[in-house]
């Protein structure tokens, strides 16, 4: 996937009300791979604390038997951060306020993690 | 392809026109030659539960869930004992792993459909600790299980692990809420193609709410919270 078309896909999440960013993260090492700005944080702290609550829930997915994970959602009284898997250990990491519509994010970041890679 | 033993097609047509007792010595015939074959206890279920025989029909039942974990005939079989003896929280999860092992099969469906609507409301059925079924596994903020199965067969060695996994869980989304100043964290929910788990702190510990597929994500998180309410009140009477 070209740069341009990563551009488009984060801009179609942050565009959502009450998103506040948006990251491609390499799970393994926790590095934002690709970024949005997110409001008032270091994206680099965003990746790195996202990977590795991912990395823990996915060994306890494997654990609960799932052969593959769709959705990882934290919710914390100020935001929530939701990831979803893309391809070659990519995932998919957005950061929003507690009045994003979430249902709807969910449904975004689903359908948009898998075209990273 | 693989052709089902001939005793299993007898057996049910015999069964179907009320032969009882011919239908049981089939059935038992073709379970005690064919012991691996979760088909054959499946049989004896329906045979045993048409004799208003229940706990043999449940042991049959088990007895095919240890042949093939997810069995849709014995789910069924061991829901609609579940749901004759108004627990209707075993009678949905056993319906959900059904469903989740046979999808496009629509009596299940309706089944679970049926369950669903005559379940009590949710607050007039908290969710047992002790239960395997109920889904409810508990955590020590350490990794150490204090109660509960993630398996309705009530797998201790799994419920070690994932309560462990969970604690690791637990911890990384504290830290990741404090860093970002999210405040305190409230959940962290997982989904896959095994279902839906939501994990929620406790005083503590941590504790993991599991469902199935065809549980909604806003469904689970209310019960869940339930659930957490329970656990609370059963670590007070837990000796």
């Amino acid at each position: 996937m070209s740069l341009a078309a990563w551009d488009e896909r984060l801009a179609q999440v942050t565009a959502l009300a009450g998103v506040r960013g948006a990251v491609v993260v390499s799970a393994d090492d926790g590095l934002a791979v690709y970024e949005s700005a997110v409001d008032g944080l270091e994206s680099s702290d965003v990746a790195a604390l996202a990977a590795a609550v991912v990395q823990r829930a996915a060994e306890l997915g494997r654990a609960l038997g799932h052969a593959t994970l769709g959705l990882c959602t934290l919710a914390a009284e100020r935001g929530t951060i939701l990831a979803a898997p893309g391809r070659d250990g990519m995932w998919f990491v957005v950061l929003a306020d507690p009045g994003a519509e979430l249902g709807r994010l969910r449904l975004l970041v689903g359908d948009l993690a898998p075209e990273f890679s | 392809m693989h052709t089902p033993p001939a005793f299993l097609a007898l057996g049910e047509r015999l069964r179907q026109r009320g032969l009882i007792d011919a239908a049981l010595a089939v059935a038992e015939a073709g379970a005690a030659r064919f012991p691996m074959l979760a088909e054959a206890h499946d049989l004896v279920g329906r045979v045993r539960a048409d004799q208003g025989d229940e706990e043999g029909a449940r042991r049959a039942w088990l007895a095919a869930l240890e042949c093939h974990a997810s069995h849709a005939g014995a789910l069924k079989g061991l829901a609609f004992l579940a749901f004759r003896r108004r627990d209707h929280a075993e009678a949905e999860r056993r319906l959900e792993a059904a469903v989740q092992a046979a999808p496009r099969d629509p009596a299940l469906l309706r089944a679970l459909d049926r369950i669903r609507g005559a379940r009590p409301r949710p607050a007039d059925a908290p969710p047992s600790i002790d239960d395997p079924a109920s889904g409810v596994l508990l955590a020590s903020g350490d990794g150490l299980r204090l109660g509960g199965y993630l398996d309705a067969r009530g797998d201790e060695a799994a419920a070690e692990a994932a309560a462990a996994m969970a604690a690791g869980v637990a911890r990384e989304a504290e830290r990741t809420a404090r860093l970002l100043d999210l405040g305190a964290w409230r959940h962290v929910l997982l989904e896959g193609n095994a279902g839906r788990t939501a994990i929620l702190p406790m005083p503590g510990g941590v504790l993991l709410f599991s469902r199935g597929t065809s549980t909604p994500a806003g469904r689970l998180l209310t019960a869940a919270e339930r659930a957490r309410e329970a656990a609370r009140a059963w670590l007070g009477e837990s000796p």
